[in-house]
């Protein structure tokens, strides 16, 4: 083992640790100010290059058919995540527009994407010189994809709409309920440390290799 | 796991990114592992969180006195201000819902403002404190954040809805400054560094 990796630092109060790595189920607490620095997960790899496929292709359907439905004096309307994007956009919203279509739609296509190039790569011990950047593009990303917020937020429309419409739900909106899923278990699965060894070793072989 | 005390005054930089350790002597400015910039603390961390801060607070005014959305009921508007849809929701007997929009929209907002305050002044001052408590707090602040979100995207989905020759409903102008704050505490808390509440503690 290097030296340096024989410790580590707590992210949060910068604690001098000895590396320990929990056995799987276990976590692992910084001593001092409580943080969890890692909870290694069952074959993280694997899972998280199935999830990824799986959000992939419920990202379609959930942003591409009708998630609520509203008939309100016999007009009927129905709404995408997409269309909600436009909505704001028309009303003169840009910001609101972009911001909304930043956190709904695009970020959490990016991080799908991202984690399903990676845990790609790692699986089929394929190295690639851009597994970094990837890396680093998704841990900054986790923050801004909200589609749990989202989904709140439909609920607490659909409520302030019963009273004055008849709603009906969309199969949009049970894909988008499978993929919310799908990237809570996704973010949760993720062994980061595991994944960046992965990367360097791919990377040595690499080098070694040429 | 054995505890060494700070990683900084052993000669140790965490890579911010990756979490790999380098050692100071070594000089480097980018992590051998990810590539990314080395930095012993976030860089211009309370400069950059106090501008974040202050652009925040100035923005939550206009986000709580205009109103948020307005709705067009046979060519009477009546417009809504964040309070007001709150009220709304509970006269018409949707408590927990209303309750749960008064967490999202008003306490966790002027909450986070209050608390990152607090944080940037401590970590200023040097105030000798319980940090473990108060890095506790930091972490709440950057957890509860993005569930502010919460009236945009209601909003958002309002607008789309409601569309019809009877009744609609616009956004109003305060949603863009709300939205404004909600993103701007988001950076201000990514920006403020936790280790710096620990690097004033003297007797450590």
């Amino acid at each position: 083992m290097n030296p340096i990796t024989a410790y580590e630092a707590c992210p949060e109060c910068d604690l001098l640790l000895n590396s320990v790595l929990p056995k799987i189920g276990e976590k692992a607490h910084c001593p001092r100010c409580g943080l969890r620095l890692s909870r290694p997960s069952k074959q993280s790899v694997e899972r998280t290059f199935a999830l990824s496929i799986a959000g992939f292709i419920l990202f379609f359907p959930a942003n591409l058919l009708p998630m609520v439905g509203i008939t309100i004096m016999g007009n009927a309307n129905t709404g995408l995540l997409f269309s909600g994007v436009v909505a704001l956009f028309n009303d003169g919203m840009v910001v609101v527009a972009i911001v909304v279509f930043l956190a709904s739609i695009l970020f959490p296509l990016v991080h799908i994407v991202l984690s399903l190039l990676i845990s790609g790569h790692l699986y089929f011990n394929r190295s690639n010189c851009y597994l970094a950047h990837w890396m680093r593009w998704m841990h900054h990303l986790d923050e801004w994809v909200m589609l749990e917020v989202y989904m709140l937020s439909i609920i607490v429309a659909c409520v302030k709409l019963m009273s004055l419409a008849q709603l009906k739900f969309g199969w949009g909106l049970y894909a988008f309920i499978a993929l919310i899923i799908i990237t809570t278990l996704l973010t949760s699965g993720l062994d980061n440390e595991l994944f960046w060894q992965r990367i360097e070793q791919l990377r040595n072989r690499n080098n070694n290799a040429s | 796991m054995q505890a060494k005390g700070n990683a900084l005054k052993q000669g140790f930089i965490r890579c911010h990114d990756c979490g790999y350790l380098v050692k100071t002597v070594s000089q480097l400015s980018s992590c051998p592992r990810c590539d990314s910039h080395l930095h012993a603390r976030h860089p211009h961390s309370l400069q950059r969180t106090t501008a974040l801060l202050l652009s925040s607070f100035l923005l939550y005014i206009p986000a709580n006195i205009f109103p948020i959305m307005i709705v067009n009921q046979f060519g009477a508007g009546e417009p809504n201000t964040i309070a007001g849809g709150i009220v709304e929701l509970i006269d018409s007997g949707m408590i927990p819902i209303g309750l749960l929009v008064l967490v999202a929209s008003i306490l966790v907002p002027s909450s986070k403002l209050i608390g990152i305050s607090l944080l940037l002044l401590c970590a200023h001052f040097r105030w000798q404190v319980n940090a473990r408590r108060w890095t506790r707090m930091y972490r709440v602040i950057a957890f509860v954040g993005r569930w502010s979100m919460l009236d945009i995207f209601m909003i958002s989905i309002l607008v789309d809805l409601v569309n019809f020759s009877g009744i609609q409903i616009i956004a109003g102008p305060a949603a863009t400054a709300f939205a404004a704050v909600v993103i701007l505490t988001m950076f201000a808390a990514e920006n403020f560094d936790p280790r710096l509440l620990w690097d004033n503690q003297q007797n450590l």
